[in-house]
C-alpha cells in the first residue's frame, strides 16, 4: 500500500516541480530521491509499517511474494535512473514530465502485481500502458517515434479490448471477478473450467501475452522498441515487462493454476512459438537495438515457462530470472543509447576506446545468454528445472535449451564486434558516474548468480 | 424451447440451460444479421446504376476542390480545449449520484467528494501552469 500511495504522490510532485523549477539537471536527482522513498515504503510494507491497512475490500493484497517483487522492480528502476538519467533529461524539456509518467507506470506495476480482482488487473495493466504510449512518442519531431506511438496505441487498446472481453466472459459465467475460478452454475470440475470461463481465460491470456510481447502477439514489439527513444525502450523492455509479467504470473500461476487443463496447451504453444520466433529472428537482425527487442521476446519465452510450471521452484526462479534479465538489459541499453550507430558495425572496436564500458556490457550480455556465474544462468536453470519438475512436456525443456544455445550466437555477435573488430565507434561522452553505476550493476548480476539466496531469495523465506 | 416464438421455455431445469438448443435464437439472429448485410450489399451492387465520372470518384471535400496535402502541422488549441472540457464535464457527472445520496452519505461522503474535487483541482492547476489554456502564443 505504501508504494502505491507514494508513487502516485511522487508522480504529482515530479509534474509540479517541472513547473516550479526551471533549472536543468534537478529532475534526475528528484526522481532518484523518489525511488529511494518508494524503497523505504516498500521496506515498510514488508515489516507492516504502513500508511493505511486498507486493501480496497480485498481487491488488492500486499503481502509476501509480490512485495518482494515490487522491491526488485524498484531497485531496477533506481539503477535505470542512475544509469540513464541524463538521457531522459535530454529527450524533452528537463524531463520532469517523463519522470512523472514513469512514476505513474510504477503505480500501475504495483496494482498489477498485487491485484486480487480482475478489475484491478485491468486497471493496473491500463495504468502501465497509457503513460507508455506517451513515452514512446516523446521524440516528437521524429516520424518513426510518432509512428511507433500510434501503432502501439492502436494495437494496445485493441488488446485491452480483448482482455475486457475475457473478463466479461469469466464474469458472465461465474458471476465473480475474483482471480480464483468460482464455481459456475453451468458445472465446475477441478482441473478445467466450464466452456465460457475457459474462453474468457484464453482471451485474457492472449491479451496478457500481447502485453508481454510473447509470440504470436509480438508484432508490435520490434517497431515500437525501435521507434521509441532508446532510454524509453530500455524502460519498456525491462521494468514494464517485469511489471506485466507479474500480472500474468499472478493470474495464471496463482489464481487459475488449479485449472491448468483449460489453458496449459495454449500456453505450451505460446512458449514454443515465442522461443522459436524470438531467437531465430534475433539471429538475422543487423541492428543491435532491434536485436535486443527480439531478445526481449525470446527471454519472455523463458519467463513464460515459470507460469506454465507454477510450482515453488518456478516462483523462486521467476524472481531470479526477472532480476537478472532486467538488470542485464538495463546495462546493455545504457551502452546502446550512447552509441551513435545502433547497427552492429557501430560497435566495432569499442573495447579499445571504452574498455570498461565494453567489459560491463559483455557481462550483461553473458548473463542474458545464460553463461554460468551470472544471474541469467541461474534464472534459466531454475526455469528448466521447474518445468521438468512440474511434469511439463520434456520436448519443451529440450527445445528451450536449444534456443538458449542459439541465443549465444547473437549476443556474442555484439561482443565480437566490440573486441575483435577494428573501428572507431562514434559515441556520446561517458561520465565517471555512469561507469561506476554500470560496475555496480554488473556486481549485482554476478552476486545474483553466485549467492542467489543471500542476495534475494532469503527475503522470500522471511516473508 | 418454443420454436414459434423463438424463446426458451421458462420451466427448463437449471442443468438443461447449457444445452445447445437454447442458443438457437442467437444463431438465427446472427444469420439474419449477416443475411441482411449481404443482401443489401449485393443488391445495391447489382441493381444500382453505375455512372463513374471523374468528379464522382474524387475525394469528398465538402464540395471544394482538394488543395495540397492534409498532413500539415496545425494548431491544436480547439482540440485541447475540447478534450479538457470533456474531462471537467465528466467531473460534473460524478456529482449527480452524490447529490442524490447527499444526506445518506454524510460527512464521510462529503470528504470523499472533496478529495475527488481536490485531485481534479491539482490537474486544473497543472494545465493552467503548463499554459494549455493560453490562447495567444
Amino acid at each position: 500500500m505504501n508504494v502505491l500511495i507514494l508513487s502516485i504522490f511522487w508522480g504529482i510532485v515530479m509534474m509540479f516541480s517541472g513547473i516550479a523549477l526551471k533549472k536543468k539537471g534537478i529532475a534526475t536527482g528528484l526522481a532518484i530521491a523518489g525511488v529511494l522513498i518508494l524503497l523505504l515504503g516498500n521496506l515498510g510494507d514488508m515489516s507492516t509499517v504502513v500508511i493505511t491497512t486498507s486493501t480496497f475490500n480485498d481487491m488488492l493484497a500486499f503481502r509476501g511474494y509480490n512485495v518482494l517483487f515490487i522491491s526488485i522492480v524498484l531497485v531496477a528502476t533506481l539503477m535505470y535512473f542512475l544509469v540513464s538519467g541524463r538521457e531522459i533529461e535530454n529527450v524533452g524539456t528537463g524531463g520532469f514530465d517523463y519522470y512523472a509518467l514513469i512514476f505513474f507506470v510504477l503505480t500501475g506495476i504495483v496494482i498489477a502485481s498485487s491485484f486480487n480482482n480482475l478489475l484491478m488487473l485491468f486497471l493496473g495493466i491500463e495504468i502501465i500502458s497509457i503513460p507508455l504510449y506517451i513515452l514512446t512518442g516523446s521524440d516528437k519531431k521524429n516520424l518513426k517515434s510518432n509512428e511507433a506511438s500510434l501503432k502501439y496505441f492502436l494495437m494496445g487498446s485493441f488488446s485491452t479490448g480483448i482482455m475486457l472481453l475475457g473478463i466479461a466472459f469469466i464474469y458472465g459465467d461465474s458471476g465473480s471477478l475474483a482471480i480464483v475460478p468460482a464455481p459456475s452454475p453451468f458445472g465446475f470440475s477441478f482441473t478445467s473450467l466450464p466452456t465460457l470461463s475457459a474462453v474468457g481465460a484464453l482471451l485474457l491470456m492472449f491479451s496478457l501475452a500481447f502485453k508481454v510481447s510473447a509470440a504470436p502477439f509480438h508484432f508490435w514489439t520490434p517497431d515500437v522498441y525501435d521507434g521509441a527513444p532508446t532510454v524509453f525502450t530500455s524502460f519498456m523492455a525491462t521494468i514494464v515487462k517485469a511489471g506485466t509479467f507479474i500480472a500474468f504470473f499472478r493470474m495464471f500461476a496463482g489464481g487459475f493454476a488449479s485449472v491448468q487443463g483449460s489453458w496449459g496447451l495454449a500456453m505450451q504453444v505460446i512458449i514454443f512459438l515465442t522461443l522459436l520466433i524470438g531467437n531465430l529472428t534475433a539471429v538475422f537482425q543487423q541492428s543491435a537495438k532491434r536485436m535486443m527487442s527480439y531478445s526481449s521476446i525470446a527471454q519472455a519465452g523463458f519467463m513464460l515457462l515459470a507460469i506454465y510450471a507454477h510450482n515453488d521452484m518456478a516462483k523462486e526462479g521467476f524472481l531470479v530470472y526477472t532480476a537478472a534479465y532486467v538488470l542485464a538489459t538495463i546495462g546493455v541499453f545504457a551502452l546502446l543509447s550512447r552509441v551513435a550507430d545502433p547497427g552492429f558495425q557501430g560497435f566495432n572496436g569499442l573495447a579499445k576506446k571504452e574498455p570498461l564500458l565494453a567489459a560491463t556490457t559483455t557481462i550483461c550480455l553473458l548473463s542474458l545468454a545464460g553463461i554460468p556465474l551470472t544471474g541469467g544462468f541461474l534464472g534459466k536453470y531454475y526455469m528448466l528445472v521447474a518445468t521438468a519438475k512440474a511434469g511439463g512436456p520434456f520436448w519443451l525443456v529440450i527445445f528451450a535449451v536449444i534456443c538458449a544455445a542459439i541465443s549465444i550466437y547473437y549476443y556474442f555477435r555484439l561482443i565480437i564486434a566490440m573486441y575483435f573488430k577494428e573501428g572507431n565507434p562514434e559515441m556520446a561522452p561517458v561520465s565517471r558516474g555512469l561507469k561506476f553505476w554500470l560496475v555496480v550493476l554488473c556486481v549485482l548480476i554476478l552476486a545474483l548468480g553466485i549467492f542467489p539466496y543471500e542476495v534475494l531469495l532469503n527475503n522470500l523465506l522471511s516473508l | 424451447m418454443d420454436v414459434l416464438l423463438l424463446q426458451a421455455v421458462k420451466s427448463v431445469a437449471t442443468a438443461d440451460v447449457n444445452s445447445s438448443i437454447n442458443y438457437l435464437p442467437i444463431v438465427l439472429q446472427l444469420l439474419v444479421a449477416i443475411g441482411i448485410v449481404v443482401l443489401m450489399m449485393t443488391g445495391t451492387h447489382l441493381l444500382g446504376p453505375k455512372r463513374k465520372t471523374e468528379d464522382k470518384l474524387k475525394n469528398f471535400e465538402s464540395g471544394i476542390d482538394a488543395v495540397g496535402n492534409a498532413r500539415q502541422p496545425m494548431a491544436i488549441k480547439y482540440f485541447l480545449v475540447a478534450i479538457l472540457f470533456v474531462l471537467f464535464d465528466v467531473e460534473v457527472i460524478f456529482f449527480y449520484p452524490y447529490a442524490v445520496n447527499f444526506r445518506a452519505l454524510g460527512w464521510e461522503g462529503f470528504l470523499a467528494v472533496l478529495g475527488f474535487v481536490g485531485f481534479f483541482l491539482v490537474g486544473f492547476i497543472y494545465i493552467i501552469k503548463k499554459g494549455a489554456l493560453s490562447w495567444e502564443d
